[in-house]
């Protein structure tokens, strides 16, 4: 069975430095951010290498962006993937449709039996990369998947909705399916994982040998800009070392007669 | 007539919440546009959604497909792309929920229409519509226009939209599109998560932990806490991903929606997802290394520190003045 997992390089945004947006008002300042690896990709990536323990799976893990991208196909290469392609074009600016176009005319030169996309990214955080694909190679598709069972020819899937809720599909082969977090646990990668991928060979391809002109990766959605959101009214800051700020919270805390 | 069109999704027998805020939406630019807003409900046994959708709506659409109790994506956009290449609304609004994330990407693709998801603004402007999406974890937001699309389709968020008055009377219109069960995709079965051992939805006092707690062995520290101030530990997504919780104590979106008179956010960024599920608390009090974590734009009080620094002080303050 051929499984081909798509991943994405994000800036880490979760830690303290204050995002600036940079002269184009379409990105923000990235230089002083760490990049990693998606967190549902590699969740997603997990799910694949767990396949991959039963017999006769193989894995491909494949991306779009420019070189510094590599690093995010050396850690699947070290989660358990065969190969790792790279297409190698900057889609920074770019809307979904046109990444999907792109991921989709690459899936499409590949044996893929299922295809896995995490559910969506930590920075744009659209959801939609996956489902389109889905529907431009003309396979069914699964969003937000919590579990995954692969059977003879087809798959058996959990999908996540509201409140704790699941609905339960079981699909046909070949199909996509878009992975939430928490389906599995990833594996830790050490340094030295990490130091053997280094030695695999990455593919790396164009746009144009997948047959793509700029025509067909056109926006059609057209980010114009950046903004900084209004944010609700702060909160009233406690300041000081814990002995302190805990002391005042005890007192708020009676004052509301909640002590 | 130009038309709007909203998708309707249902669930436990009544039309979503998320449904009744994309017409509020819809009827708002509706009315800038001089447009009819148009609400179209798919499954099996519509008519009570269609009549509760028609308080909002100029027209409902009702498409009756047998064996679909639930809202299922794939029968949906057969549906939905006939009826959208037939009535060429300028606008689709369908709900960023679980339906609209698996359904609106693949919908965008068949019809060649461009797609802006998770948007918590949606305005017409003279040179078109623009719309307005989160990013960066709700650090950033972004704002999209579409060149010369005949149709645009929007998802929208939870929470972000008025509701309309419902003091309409809209028509009805059968939708009628016979096809056969997908061999390819079969629906197995809908649940809904089981009661366990303790109900986060019945506490006073919450003691949440996110990410921040760092480890497993950390939730103890929280647990203390909860015990002095009385009230029980809950968490964000990230602590049930890692296992160090059972998901019956996730606030948020996928979990459960609480609103006690305190809770206590321990190293919780703010994620909309969980503070959809939040942010009725009485009294918010944050506790996040990050001074830009979103979290602080919605409580009342925060502490901007390390909580594993925070916590043990703080239960002990609380222990002592209770003994």
């Amino acid at each position: 069975m051929d499984v081909v997992v798509c991943v994405k390089r994000v800036p880490d945004a979760s830690g303290m430095d204050a995002l600036v947006i940079d002269a184009s008002r379409k990105d923000i300042e990235r230089r002083t951010l760490v990049a990693k690896i998606n967190d549902w990709d590699e969740y997603a990536l997990e799910a694949a290498a767990q396949l991959k323990e039963k017999a006769g799976v193989s894995l491909t893990a494949v991306t779009v962006g420019p070189d510094e991208w590599d690093d995010v196909l050396r850690r699947a290469l070290a989660m358990g993937a065969d190969r790792a392609i790279r297409v190698d074009e900057d889609m920074l600016a770019a809307d979904c449709h046109a990444v999907s176009t792109v991921l989709a005319a690459l899936v499409r030169t590949l044996p893929h039996d299922l295809v896995l996309f995490g559910a969506q990214s930590e920075d744009f955080g659209s959801g939609q990369l996956g489902v389109m694909v889905a529907e431009m190679l003309g396979i069914p598709h699964a969003a937000l998947v919590v579990s995954l069972e692969v059977g003879e020819g087809s798959v058996r899937v959990d999908r996540e909705l509201e409140a704790g809720a699941l609905e339960s599909y079981a699909i046909e082969l070949p199909a996509l399916l878009t992975i939430q977090t928490g389906v599995n646990r990833p594996r830790y990668i050490s340094v030295g994982g990490i130091r053997r991928a280094m030695k695999k060979d990455l593919q790396i391809m164009s746009v144009s040998e997948l047959g793509l002109t700029a025509e067909m990766l056109a926006p059609q959605a057209v980010l114009e800009r950046l903004e900084t959101p209004p944010r609700g009214k702060e909160a009233e800051l406690i300041s000081g070392p814990p002995e302190e700020t805990a002391e005042r919270l005890v007192g708020i805390l009676r004052n509301a007669g909640i002590l | 007539m130009r038309e709007i069109l909203v998708v309707a999704e249902h669930r436990k027998q009544k039309v979503a919440d998320i449904s009744v805020q994309m017409l509020g939406k819809g009827r708002q630019l509706a009315g800038q546009a001089g447009a009819d807003l148009v609400a179209v409900t798919i499954g099996t046994d519509v008519a009570g959604y269609a009549r509760e959708l028609s308080r909002y709506a100029d027209r409902v659409l009702t498409a009756e497909v047998s064996g679909m109790q639930e809202p299922l994506a794939e029968p949906s956009q057969r549906v939905l792309s006939s009826i959208i290449r037939d009535r060429k609304p300028f606008l689709v609004l369908i709900g960023h929920s679980s339906f609209g994330m698996d359904l609106a990407p693949a919908l965008a693709v068949e019809l060649e229409v461009p797609l802006v998801t998770d948007c918590v603004d949606v305005s017409l402007e003279e040179d078109g519509l623009r719309a307005v999406r989160p990013v960066y974890n709700g650090k950033m937001n972004a704002v999209y226009s579409f060149a010369l699309a005949q149709t645009v389709i929007v998802t929208g968020r939870v929470g972000e939209f008025p509701v309309g008055e419902g003091d309409r009377r809209g028509e009805f219109q059968e939708v009628s599109l016979p096809f056969g069960p997908l061999d390819y995709k079969r629906f197995e079965g809908y649940t809904e998560q089981e009661a366990a051992g303790v109900d986060i939805t019945e506490a006073n006092v919450l003691v949440s932990v996110g990410r921040g707690i760092k480890d497993r062995a950390s939730i103890e520290l929280a647990e203390r806490l909860a015990d002095a101030l009385g009230g029980v530990v809950a968490c964000s997504r990230p602590v049930v991903d890692y296992g160090w919780l059972p998901a019956d104590r996730q606030v948020g979106l996928s979990g459960k929606t609480v609103k006690p008179k305190l809770y206590l956010a321990l190293g919780i960024s703010g994620a909309f997802q969980h503070v959809v599920g939040m942010r009725g608390a009485n009294m918010i009090v944050a506790v996040n290394r990050d001074p830009g974590a979103p979290i602080f734009g919605i409580a009342d009080y925060g502490i901007v520190d390390d909580i594993l620094r925070v916590i043990p002080v703080l239960t002990e303050k609380v222990t002592g003045l209770r003994s």
